[in-house]
């Protein structure tokens, strides 16, 4: 009896840290509804490398990996070539990748071409950083990710640089 | 399951939360960019402002980024003379020179009258997170002893457009 005690203590505490761990986790927490305007994201539309203007509402229905970016922030960069692996793997799936360079477009087209981005680019230059700070990234810091299911619901945002494994866990309940 | 493995899977879910903690850590402790790039300036003798920064522990500031402008135009600031910082190979940027701890710089003035120094910078954090260009200005007048920083604009996205255009190209 003491021994069931003793492990039923045990998993209470296990379970109690990890839950703490991933409720500190920074999705969790950036992810908080009122730092998060998904409706004002959602409304949004910007120009792409070829100056078209694009609505984010148009990728509604698909998960969306909305990614802040710019040309001279090197962990933004490094995070690109895993962002171009995705969408390849997972396009198919409904995984859609929107980029929003805080950048001028012509140091983005240069970019785009040289790593083979193959998801849409839009051009945010200023609006870009308003737009971020609207989805909850009020340090005006790069990276910044911000990921909606199918619905248009948010399910996680990321200050600094993703990998494949980090944003898998994010978006696989939804795909 | 004995006390054994059971410990065992109560440190291996201790050490998943604390991986998650450190991850918070990471972008949830910023700094505001004014406090991690802490500016001020003041005129030291006539004709020469010192641009101070103090850059906190974790961050870095590019040199290449720095831009200078007096309000007006007209009191005539010269080429900035900075320190030698430290130079990296960076396999996207090529070579660049980078700042860390205290930073002063100086700017050459003509004007014998009061300005408006706006300095424009950019820096990252080692954690993997960089911040826009940041716009901060100072009120600086001869003959007062100190120019501190009087305002330091929170707001840097404002002026991005213009100081990415201003930027050269690598």
């Amino acid at each position: 009896m003491k021994r069931a005690g003793q492990i039923a203590l045990l998993v209470v505490a296990a379970v109690s840290a990890l839950g703490t761990g991933i409720w500190l986790h920074p999705w969790n927490r950036a992810g908080a509804p009122d730092s998060v305007n998904v409706t004002r994201l959602m409304a949004a539309s910007l120009p792409d490398m070829e100056g078209k203007p694009r609505a984010l509402a148009q990728w509604r229905g698909k998960v969306m990996v909305v990614n802040f970016w710019a040309t001279w922030c090197r962990p933004c960069l490094e995070e690109i070539p895993e962002f171009v692996r995705m969408q390849e793997k997972f396009g198919k799936e409904g995984l859609q990748f929107v980029g929003i360079a805080v950048d001028n477009a012509a140091k983005v087209r240069e970019f785009a071409i040289k790593y083979r981005m193959n998801y849409p680019v839009l051009i945010g230059e200023m609006d870009g950083v308003e737009l971020a700070r609207v989805a909850g990234n009020e340090l005006g810091g790069l990276p910044f990710t911000v990921i909606l299911d199918r619905k248009g619901q948010l399910i996680g945002t990321e200050l600094g640089g993703l990998n494949e494994q980090k944003l898998t866990a994010i978006i696989q309940p939804a795909m | 399951m004995n006390l054994r493995v059971t410990a065992r899977l109560l440190v291996d879910l201790l050490l998943a939360a604390c991986a998650a903690c450190a991850l918070t850590s990471a972008a949830a402790d910023l700094l505001a960019p004014e406090q991690a790039f802490k500016f001020s300036a003041m005129l030291i003798e006539p004709g020469v402002v010192e641009v101070r920064y103090r850059i906190a522990d974790g961050y870095y500031l590019y040199r290449d980024k720095f831009r200078f402008t007096a309000i007006p135009r007209s009191a005539g600031l010269g080429e900035a003379r900075f320190p030698p910082g430290e130079i990296k190979d960076d396999e996207f940027f090529g070579r660049v020179e980078t700042y860390r701890g205290e930073l002063v710089i100086r700017l050459p003035v003509k004007s014998a009258r009061g300005f408006t120094l706006k300095a424009i910078s950019q820096g990252c954090a080692d954690v993997g997170v960089c911040y826009v260009p940041l716009t901060q200005t100072a009120r600086l007048v001869p003959g007062r002893s100190s120019g501190e920083s009087v305002r330091s604009e929170g707001n840097a996205s404002r002026l991005l457009l213009r100081s990415q255009e201003a930027a050269p190209s690598r």
